[in-house]
């Protein structure tokens, strides 16, 4: 017994040095691919990691007159602040409320769009469709949110349209009504980011082996079926990876938006978590309390990521990592 | 099956009604452009009385003049302009190389490499320890601060690692017989055959550079190194600069710019960067790069 | 086993990495966190800096010459504007390069173009900060830069560089910017002291006034809107003979912007009206719970009830109010006169009659005449000096020659022959450049750059004897509001710090009451108000308001010794 675990003993060194050997010519014979790692691994050391001690005022009473080391401990104290705020059902109602429409309703529609851009046979209608669709993402929402509000009010263009298609027959203050608010979010951010939302898979269409569509029309599939059975199942990767990035950015609202959009009337259905954290922290200078909402958002947002990883993976198997 | 004359008359059906479909989105996406350009055209105390809808009614280039006259606007622009035609090859090559060093299977350590990257979507110390480090690389005032810190993003290479997925491992293989270590394989190899991803991820890049005021404002104090939106954002900070209220002596009101004034700084600092997309948009309509390199 | 050893591999390339990047991070990156002690330390090389280049200037200065006549040799000062809206660059107009060739001094402004707060704030933590910084006096900043010694004592600058900056500086509101440790970090623009009240008190005017379009105003026979009915009947009269402006609905009531945190017209401004005191015999009076303002709250909920309030004064924010003024579409306004000056001078130039006025708005049911808020000692910003300034002296002077009188007359008027001359035995603007002062602001600003294009240390009491005669329709609000200005300082910086135990408790009590108050108008019935706003008081209660109460009556007994110490 005693002999053969000496044995033993002698043996796993020699075997882990041999293993070792043969990690270490395998990182030699792939030096020029872990360079280019490196490089990247580098890069994000220095400009994410170095500064990421910063976390830690979540858990202090930061004062910017004095460094972060030196700042008071206050343990939990802004965690639970916000998780005892009162207006914190409404607030994550609304945020989650606005992003799940925005992922059932916004996320489809970019790749329908795309699908169906890619149909139309004359390059140069589809050159400038594409242009134009892509044209309102260069609008900003401080500007675009005034134009909303002259075209949603009362005497604005949109209720006249409506009331000249008797569709309705008083003229809506849309803005000020809280059950439209989530509607126009949605809608208007739809319609600002179609065209630039398509892009992405507009390359990966165009990424696609023509000799697919070949042996397809040799088959004799119709354009729908191969719209559906070669296009979408080509660029069914993008969309796993983007639908995972989307679902991760649940909590997160386009603030800029949401910020020309709301006011004293429509409160209760606009305020959403970074408004919130806008308001309470950063107006007031309370980096501390932003960071721990932060944190708390951060967390939840890379759990959906594995989460929405994991499922994705195992219906379509396609994952991020 | 389906007769020859079936399918090309449902195909001409759809066909008919796909067109009329995109007809319809580039109307209600150009329609607001168009609102913009027109009020923009107009004279601004006209404008204000609004119905301006479909063409100005009293035509003025008093906006746009008054944007040109704007002191240093050139400079920023010249800015804008070279931290875009900068940043966004040095971005778009980093990120692709260090994706494609990822994405490749055999890498040891890829696992945790990945994991590092993701941490970094995720996770981050807040405004003031990143205006401590970039200080103390002496990038405070420094034109490669719109460059380094904006290399690299995890994001993007997310993008790029689920386009290089896609692509034949035949290609690599060749090239690794012919003797081409990794590097040459990448930019030899990898780059001419995603032509769309890169061009997707330049793109987003570039119009990134363009519109990012953020940098400019924290980081840079010299005027001569700002860029071109500061004179957006200013225009726009006239009618929303609410603070002070009462303590401001009386008569020294901030002026406002009229709505005319705002839409023709937009047009002016936006213009630029929406052109570039016609440009790049021959890799979206004709990709098939990799089938016909593959022959 | 091998997966671990794996990774003890990568681990090791990674700590190789690591390495690589702190060193590419420089020696610095490591004492990055040391923020505190290294703000000593920079403090230290620039001080020896400093005097290495102002060596020399051993002889003791005189006091009676202005320091900056000794030394016009070219300097660039950075100089930080914490308005974002502050579009200028110093140069490239008359009064700028006068000054430049009269003292050597240029500047670099620097203007954050994006939230004032973060860029500022960033710099303080930073522990550097420009060379100069000109922010508005409430800022918390203040403090914040002071607590954390970024900025010099201009007392101690004047002593040992420039004694001459006591003639001319105004002793008045050094004694109200002098901070508990003896020493003056500031100065103040626009600000009037005391002193000042007793000299100019009749011509200072108030940014608040009651407006009403004129036509309309005399078509419905210029009834008395002072009283809660006439205020009603007057809407009501209005909205029956005019209810549509150019094919839109009239709006009857123009007010600011409800904010998150409430409506300035309904506040401070409609309790100036009603001249609701905000102390009474030494203790701070919550003019909130007043009966006279209560009345008026309801008196516009009353106004919402009979159809008088529109929707539009609850979304809109000051682009569409804008708008809308421009086309008239208001009957009356609780608005501050000098945000739509623009507007209002194109109503007028189109037709005088169509334009805004001011009227005797709402008033107390003892018709006391309101008491609007006037010019103050704090003034509106403060100017101060970085510890890391560039060359101590010549800010020093630069600031002496600034709050001079020759220096207020030099950036108000231009220089002479260019800008202005002695016409008619009074220094005033040469025509052509009055004139385009009236018509193009920003032309004017580019060209000429005098009359307040650089207000960072104007004296507005001072500069009254040079400036052009008003014009309507301005002139007849100004007017108005003469005699009803009062100096409200004392009332100044009671707020506590926003991130104490009372600041957190009073802008959470503050939110609260930025949902209420549109809330209130909007009650169907006065009972229903009434039970709003007791749950509102409630509420505050509950949240630490006696603590904040406290906290403001202390800093307000403080700011009365200081005045007290003032008029001595």
């Amino acid at each position: 017994m005693n002999a053969r675990a000496g044995i033993e003993a002698e043996w796993e060194p020699a075997a882990e040095k041999a293993k070792e050997r043969k990690l270490w010519r395998k990182i030699v014979g792939q030096r020029y691919l872990q360079m280019m790692a490196l490089l990247g691994v580098a890069w994000m050391i220095v400009f994410n990691y170095i500064p990421m001690y910063g976390v830690i005022i979540a858990f202090k009473e930061f004062d910017i007159i004095h460094s972060i080391s030196s700042a008071p401990w206050v343990g939990l104290d802004h965690f639970k602040e916000f998780l005892e705020d009162d207006s914190l059902g409404y607030v994550i109602k609304n945020t989650l409320g606005m992003s799940i429409l925005k992922l059932v309703i916004g996320f489809p529609l970019p790749i329908l769009f795309a699908l169906l851009l890619n149909e139309i046979r004359s390059i140069v209608f589809k050159k400038w469709i594409q242009t134009i669709s892509y044209l309102p993402h260069f609008l900003s929402w401080v500007i675009l949110g005034g134009i909303l509000a002259t075209w949603l009010a009362d005497v604005g263009i949109v209720n006249k349209v409506l009331m000249a298609l008797q569709l309705i027959d008083q003229p809506i203050t849309y803005l000020a009504e809280p059950k439209y608010f989530w509607s126009i979010v949605v809608t208007s951010d739809i319609w600002k980011e179609i065209g630039w939302s398509a892009i992405i898979y507009l390359a990966a269409i165009s990424s696609v082996s023509p000799e697919l569509y070949e042996a397809a029309t040799i088959d004799g599939a119709g354009r729908m079926q191969k719209m559906w059975n070669i296009t979408l199942p080509s660029i069914k990767g993008t969309i796993s990876i983007l639908f995972i990035l989307a679902v991760s950015g649940i909590l997160n609202s386009n603030f800029d938006q949401i910020l020309v959009l709301r006011n004293s009337l429509n409160e209760t259905s606009s305020n959403v978590i970074d408004v919130y954290v806008y308001n309470v922290g950063l107006a007031e200078s309370r980096y501390s309390y932003a960071a721990a909402v932060g944190l708390i958002k951060n967390v939840i947002a890379l759990a959906l990521l594995l989460g929405a990883n994991s499922i994705t993976k195992r219906l379509n198997n396609t994952s991020l990592f | 099956m389906y007769s020859f004359k079936r399918q090309s008359a449902s195909s001409a059906i759809f066909e008919m009604f796909n067109s009329l479909l995109m007809l319809i989105v580039c109307f209600v996406t150009l329609y607001p452009i168009w609102y913009v350009i027109v009020n923009a055209f107009n004279d601004g105390a006209d404008a204000m009385r609004g119905g301006i809808y479909w063409w100005p009614r009293q035509f003025s280039l008093d906006s746009f003049q008054a944007v040109f006259r704007s002191e240093g606007i050139m400079t920023a622009m010249g800015v804008t302009v070279a931290k875009t035609l900068i940043g966004t090859p040095v971005h778009v090559f980093f990120t692709a190389m260090v994706a494609y060093a990822f994405s490749r299977k055999e890498l040891v350590g890829r696992k945790l490499y990945m994991f590092i990257g993701t941490v970094t979507m995720f996770f981050g110390g807040g405004l003031i320890p990143y205006y401590l480090l970039i200080r103390d690389l002496h990038l405070l005032d420094n034109f490669l601060v719109y460059i380094l810190p904006a290399a690299f993003s995890f994001f993007d290479l997310i993008i790029f690692l689920s386009f290089f997925r896609e692509i034949p491992p035949g290609l690599e293989e060749a090239a690794k017989i012919d003797g081409a270590n990794d590097f040459k394989i990448f930019y030899k190899v990898i780059i001419p055959v995603s032509m769309p991803v890169v061009a997707t991820i330049a793109l987003f890049h570039g119009v990134y550079q363009w519109n990012d005021y953020f940098t400019g404002m924290i980081f840079i104090n010299d005027t001569n190194l700002q860029p071109i939106q500061t004179y957006l954002y200013r225009v726009v900070a006239q009618s929303s600069s609410n603070q002070m209220l009462a303590s401001m002596p009386s008569g020294m009101a901030v002026t406002v710019t009229s709505q005319s004034l705002k839409l023709a700084t937009m047009v002016v600092t936006t213009a630029p960067i929406v052109f570039v997309y016609p440009f790049l948009q021959k890799y979206f309509v004709k990709g098939f790069m990799i089938g016909s390199i593959k022959e | 086993m091998s997966k671990a050893r794996r990774l003890m591999t990568s681990m090791v390339a990674l700590t190789v990495v690591f390495t690589m990047a702190l060193s590419l991070a420089g020696c610095s990156g490591g004492k990055s966190e040391t923020n505190g002690g290294s703000t000593a330390a920079t403090s230290g090389s620039t001080d020896a800096k400093n005097t290495s280049s102002t060596g020399g200037g051993e002889a003791k200065p005189n006091p009676d010459e202005p320091g900056w006549k000794s030394d016009n040799a070219p300097i660039t000062f950075d100089w930080y504007m914490n308005f974002s809206w502050f579009n200028k660059k110093w140069g490239g107009d008359a009064t700028a390069e006068y000054v430049t060739k009269k003292t050597g001094v240029s500047i670099n402004f620097i203007v954050p173009a994006g939230n004032e707060n973060e860029k500022l704030n960033t710099m303080i933590a930073s522990g550097k900060l420009p060379d100069f910084i000109t922010l508005g006096w409430s800022e918390e900043a203040v403090k914040k830069m002071i607590e954390g010694k970024l900025v010099l004592p201009l007392n101690e600058l004047a002593d040992q560089y420039d004694p001459y900056f006591f003639k001319v500086a105004d002793p008045a509101k050094l004694g109200w910017y002098t901070q508990p440790d003896g020493n003056i970090y500031g100065y103040p623009n626009a600000s009037s002291s005391p002193e000042d009240y007793k000299k100019y008190g009749s011509n200072f005017t108030s940014n608040q006034t009651f407006e009403v379009r004129k036509d309309m105003y005399e078509a419905i026979g210029s009834p008395d809107m002072s009283t809660p009915e006439g205020f009603l009947n007057a809407l009501k009269l209005a909205k029956e003979k005019f209810p549509e402006v150019n094919g839109q609905p009239l709006i009857p009531l123009g007010l600011h912007e409800f904010s998150e945190t409430g409506n300035y017209s309904l506040e401070g401004y409609l309790q100036n009206f009603l001249a609701i005191p905000q102390q009474k015999d030494g203790k701070l009076y919550d003019r909130r719970l007043d009966p006279e303002y209560i009345t008026w709250l309801k008196t516009f909920r009353k106004a919402n009830e009979m159809g008088l309030l529109s929707k539009d004064i609850f979304i809109d924010k000051r682009p569409q109010m804008e708008e809308k003024i421009a086309q008239g579409r208001y009957f009356a306004m609780l608005y501050q006169r000098s945000d739509f000056d623009a507007q209002n001078m194109s109503l007028y130039q189109k037709d005088p009659n169509s334009a805004y006025m001011a009227i005797n708005g709402p008033a107390n049911s003892k018709k006391d005449a309101p008491t609007l808020s006037g010019p103050g000692i704090s003034g509106w910003t403060l100017t101060l000096i970085s510890k890391d300034v560039k060359d101590k002296k010549r800010a020093i002077e630069f600031l002496t020659y600034l709050i001079s009188e020759e220096g207020n007359k030099d950036l108000f008027l231009g220089e002479k022959g260019v800008t202005y001359d002695n016409i008619d035995g009074k220094d005033q603007f040469l025509p052509d450049v009055v004139k385009l002062l009236n018509t193009d602001r920003t032309a004017f600003d580019q060209k000429y750059g005098a009359s307040y294009t650089y207000w960072m240390l104007m004296d507005t009491n001072m500069n009254l004897q040079w400036a052009p005669p008003g014009v309507d329709p301005q002139k007849q609000m100004a007017d108005w509001t003469k005699g009803k200005s009062i100096s409200m300082s004392e009332f100044d910086n009671l707020d506590p710090p926003s991130t104490s135990e009372e600041g957190i408790a009073g802008s959470k009590n503050a939110r609260n009451w930025g949902k209420l108050l549109p809330k209130l108008l909007l009650a169907k019935s006065d009972a229903e108000f009434d039970e709003m706003w007791n749950n509102y008081v409630e509420d505050r209660n509950k949240n630490k308001q006696d603590k904040i109460d406290a906290y403001r009556q202390k800093a307000y007994e403080e700011n009365i010794k200081k005045l007290e110490a003032l008029n001595k």
